[in-house]
């Protein structure tokens, strides 16, 4: 029943594919950006997949996460699928307000930011993952650019200082240390993990090193928008910021003139979602097994045709 | 006030120096009793800064769309010679772009450049990054042209119109002083997106080495070769064209050789904003995932390629014999058979799926993890006590640093008074014996170090500049001087700078010692500066970079990493330019040393360090403005200060933060290079050179 239905739908697609009036200027390459990360990739290449079911032509351009929005603003780049909110450059909102930019909804990725350490770490400090753990034995967290404080190595500083914001919220003695870059923190997260040395930091999954250096998250309080706002809210009453990470939204957004130039195209990337179960094995098929993304990629297409086909179909019909 | 007048009396005098010191610590001593009253004497209060970073991104911004249509229309041109190279380079099968560069190898320099020719390109072959190392290669292949183009033009004009020269050497200090990360953001706005971005950036930072060369090599023509071309008649344009140039043309080369190396390692620190499939996108991408090995491997595809590279157009500068042409021939013609045959039974083996140096890489990741499992404890240790008792200090202060945690007590006041006491003591003891100047600079140092160099007051700071480049170099330095810093301090960019001073001044004073003693012992034995050199050239061609992730495993995030970064790029020139005032002693003086009985200690001593003086404070220089270079990318493990706003900047796309801080950053770089340059004339005047 369900392979006569997908015989339906993709015989279907191949017939209104012939039509083409609303793929727009198909013979133009719809270019996709691809950042610095794995996962990116993935979604990235899911995305461009289903744009050549749908009959496009698909380049996928090498561009550096914090700076491609000129690029889309320009023209020159015409998608990107997975743009964090935590740490997206303020640039797009500029280039937003300019009309260069417009968001294409979120990507469905469930993220998960928070204060993590790897496993190892409960050993040196007993009581983790409570928070309270960490007000006793902040001195065995303490190196030479942080004593008397405990360390807490945060975000780099483009990306803001949530870290910082919750050990003054909580008012933890631990010293927010900015990273640097996303590097920075995982070499951290490597030489602790090797050397069995004491470590909190700002992390966030999905990640690759979540599960590559065994890495668990703080428990803190949830929180709502009060508790950014109101001090009065949560267990510090003199201070914002006394509660857990807001969830963070991973979403796309796309060079303004598509909506015009490829009605279809532009239809299919609103609608393209992928879920944290999807994307992770994929990511550890390549980081992991060394596949190629291409390759990784194409097998999941094949497999999880009911996943993105309608999709697919829906807009070019 | 007659004890006033009998103190001032004396002072005029003593020597310049003296004098100077003298009025500095008079200033310093003012801005320490007045702290407790006048706190903005210490921190430059807010309510004073001028917004000039929003009127600089405003004005810029305007700038930059007014003339974004022409720099568009220009990026659209360049990227046709750019899909050439691209398309030539990777387009070629592998084995012809070896065998081609066996065979230039072998035209300039014979069997032993043909092989190292041969076996460079084979290492890249296998290290499996053939194809970004051939989109590397195209994106030189065409910002180098530009930038021998650009940096003629300019060598020239300097050349022909004597009054634009001084402003046009000024505009290549400013090219070769401002952080590339400062100004990507703007050619992003201006070019566009895409390799035309590096392409920019890399000749902009290439050009100035070739200027330089052009204007120095026109500059020694000899006057009569100059005075026969006027004579039998030539116009202007011949003279210059058909005579100057060509008998400068070896200098000419040494600037095209130059100009090379510079483009090779701006393309990798262009990578930074992405838009390009490239070696450097490589490297940054293995550091992200703090990968050693691929990094190093990836990272030495770049060193080969400096090597080639650099002894290939080295050869170029000198004139010599070419080796056979038909040798040329053979060595093509045996590439093209083995593609013809490797091509025709379908065997020619891709280079992406080439990674026999992949066990190599790991092999060198799983060193690194155990050299941090093993040793983890006393780098520690030894990270402590330069963090405790060196930078700390130099930072904040001995009153600042000196907590029970760290040396085990706290500081007082008495401590404070007791220390000045002693510095004042020994600084007259100092002064009673005759060195006035040295007694001086020895209390202010102690004052400095005691309120820590990123809590100086700034009246301090500006007198003390103003008097150091009186001294060095005379009254228009001091007076330049001023009014820049105090440009800084308007912006509001001056807590930042005295960080960027104090981690850069650390730096550079360890590598001048620590690169001291290494260029003497390289200098006294010819065996270490064998073992010396081949690192040193490592040091300064594999991107910047790769050295980050073993520094951090070991040292973690923190000012000593950066610290240790900044020194293992900076120290380099120190250790070649100590090394060869050393060896270049005048041959005269050594014999008549020699047959005057003199030890070869007392020879070392009194004879080439005196000499070597000039050439040493010029690796000082060099070494001053790598470590300003090596801030800007040490922000990618956390520094604060100048190069973290740079590089903030550059990811927020802020124009007018990003070339604030970037000109903060020359300006720096730029007063300490006028004032070594300063001292260097002076001791060479001394000297009779």
């Amino acid at each position: 029943m369900f392979r006569t239905l997908l015989a339906t739908l993709a015989t279907c697609a191949m017939a209104t594919s012939v039509q083409a009036a609303d793929l727009g200027a198909k013979d133009e390459p719809i270019k996709l950006a691809v950042n610095e990360w794995t996962g990116q990739h993935v979604s990235t290449y899911v995305a461009g997949a289903m744009l050549e079911a749908a009959g496009y032509d698909v380049e996928y351009v090498t561009a550096g996460y914090m700076n491609m929005y000129q690029a889309i603003a320009d023209g020159e780049i015409h998608g990107a699928m997975e743009i964090w909110s935590s740490n997206v450059s303020e640039d797009y909102a500029k280039k937003v307000d300019a009309g260069g930019v417009v968001e294409l909804g979120d990507l469905g990725l469930d993220a998960k930011e928070g204060i993590a350490y790897p496993a190892h770490v409960a050993e040196i400090c007993p009581g983790l993952p409570a928070l309270d753990a960490l007000r006793d034995c902040a001195m065995k967290f303490a190196t030479a650019d942080t004593i008397p404080q405990g360390r807490l190595i945060d975000y780099p500083a483009d990306w803001g200082t949530p870290g910082a914001d919750r050990m003054s919220g909580f008012d933890l003695p631990f010293k927010a240390v900015p990273a640097g870059s996303e590097g920075a923190l995982i070499t951290e997260l490597r030489a602790a993990t090797e050397k069995k040395s004491p470590l909190l930091i700002v992390f966030w999954q999905p990640h690759w090193a979540m599960s590559a250096y065994d890495v668990k998250f703080v428990d803190l309080p949830v929180g709502n928008d009060e508790c950014f706002e109101d001090p009065k809210w949560g267990s510090n009453p003199d201070a914002t910021h006394d509660c857990d990470f807001a969830p963070s939204r991973i979403f796309k957004a796309g060079w303004s003139g598509m909506e015009e130039k490829w009605p279809a195209a532009f239809e299919i990337l609103s609608n393209y979602t992928l879920s944290v179960e999807d994307q992770q094995p994929m990511m550890g098929a390549v980081d992991v097994d060394g596949g190629k993304v291409e390759e990784v990629v194409a097998a999941w297409m094949k497999e999880n045709e009911a996943n993105w086909k309608p999709i697919v179909t829906a807009a070019i019909q | 006030m007659s004890a006033a007048g009998a103190a001032i009396a004396p002072l005029w005098r003593l020597s310049m120096g003296a004098r100077a010191a003298f009025l500095t610590l008079i200033v310093g001593a003012l801005c320490l009793m007045l702290e407790p009253v006048a706190p903005w004497l210490i921190k430059w209060p807010t309510g004073w800064v001028l917004p000039a970073t929003d009127w600089v991104g405003a004005g810029l911004s305007w700038f930059l769309d007014a003339i974004k249509p022409f720099a568009r229309a220009c990026s659209a041109m360049l990227s046709y010679p750019m899909d050439w190279a691209n398309m030539a380079l990777n387009g070629t099968p592998w084995p012809m772009v070896i065998g081609l560069v066996t065979a230039t190898g072998w035209y300039l320099g014979g069997l032993s450049m043909a092989a190292l020719g041969f076996l460079g390109l084979s290492f890249v072959l296998v290290s499996g990054y053939w194809f970004q190392s051939m989109n590397t290669l195209a994106l030189v292949a065409v910002s180098v042209p530009l930038a021998i183009i650009f940096g003629g033009i300019l060598g020239i004009l300097a050349n022909e119109i004597p009054r634009v020269k001084s402003a046009l050497q000024t505009l290549l200090d400013v090219m070769q002083t401002v952080p590339t990360f400062a100004y990507l953001t703007p050619i992003l706005i201006l070019f566009g997106f895409g390799p035309v971005v590096g392409l920019i950036a890399s000749a902009i930072y290439a050009a100035p080495p070739m200027a330089r060369n052009v204007m120095l090599g026109l500059e020694r023509v000899e006057p009569e070769i100059k005075e026969a071309a006027i004579m039998s008649g030539g116009t202007r344009l011949q003279q210059l064209f058909q005579v100057e140039i060509p008998s400068a043309s070896s200098q000419i080369m040494v600037g095209v050789n130059q100009c090379l190396m510079a483009a090779l390692s701006m393309v990798i620190i262009a990578a930074v904003i992405g838009g390009f499939n490239d070696i450097g996108w490589e490297v940054l991408l293995t550091m992200r995932k703090a990968q050693f090995g691929q990094a190093l491997l990836a990272g030495m595809v770049i060193v080969v390629f400096a090597i080639v590279i650099d002894r290939m157009s080295g050869s170029l500068a000198i004139e010599r014999q070419r080796h056979d042409i038909r040798i040329v021939w053979a060595v093509l013609g045996i590439a093209g058979l083995f593609t013809a045959l490797a091509l025709l039974s379908n065997s020619l083996p891709n280079p992406d799926d080439l990674t026999l140096m992949n066990p190599v890489a790991q092999a060198v990741d799983q060193s690194l993890t155990d050299f941090t499992k093993t040793n983890g404890a006393w780098l520690d240790s030894v990270k402590n006590t330069a963090m405790f008792y060196g930078l700390l200090p130099l930072r904040i202060g001995l009153d600042n640093a000196v907590l029970p945690f760290t040396w085990g007590f706290s500081w007082t006041m008495a401590m404070s008074a007791g220390l000045f006491a002693c510095a004042g003591l020994a600084g007259l003891l100092l002064a009673w014996r005759g060195r006035v100047t040295a007694g001086l600079m020895l209390v202010i140092l102690m004052g400095m170090l005691e309120t820590g160099i990123a809590e100086l007051p700034w009246p301090f700071v500006l007198f003390g500049v103003a008097a150091l480049g009186w001294v060095a170099s005379g009254r228009r330095l001091a007076l330049i001087s001023v009014l820049l810093l105090g440009t800084i301090l308007l912006a509001g960019l001056w807590e930042r700078s005295l960080l960027s001073l104090y981690l850069s001044g650390a730096a550079v004073f360890a590598c001048a010692i620590v690169g001291g003693v290494i260029g003497l012992v390289c200098a006294v034995s010819p065996l270490a500066w064998k073992a010396v050199r081949p690192v040193c050239d490592m040091l300064q061609t594999i991107p910047l970079f790769v050295f980050l992730i073993p520094v951090l495993m070991v040292f973690q995030i923190g000012e000593f990493s950066a610290f240790l970064a900044i020194c293992a790029y900076a120290i380099v020139p120190m250790i070649r330019y100590t090394r060869h005032g050393l060896v270049e002693t005048p041959g005269d003086m050594l014999e008549a040393a020699v047959s005057s009985g003199a030890t070869g200690w007392q020879i070392l001593r009194d004879i080439r360090f005196p000499y070597a003086v000039p050439s040493i404070l010029l690796g000082l220089n060099q070494t001053i403005l790598y470590a300003f270079a090596m801030l800007v990318i040490a922000a990618l493990i956390g520094t604060t200060g100048l190069g973290q706003s740079i590089y903030l900047a550059l990811g927020k796309a802020d124009v007018g933060l990003g070339i604030s801080a970037g000109a903060a950053m020359a300006i720096l770089a730029m007063i300490s290079d006028r004032m070594v340059q300063g001292f260097a004339e002076e001791r060479r005047r001394a000297l009779g050179l």
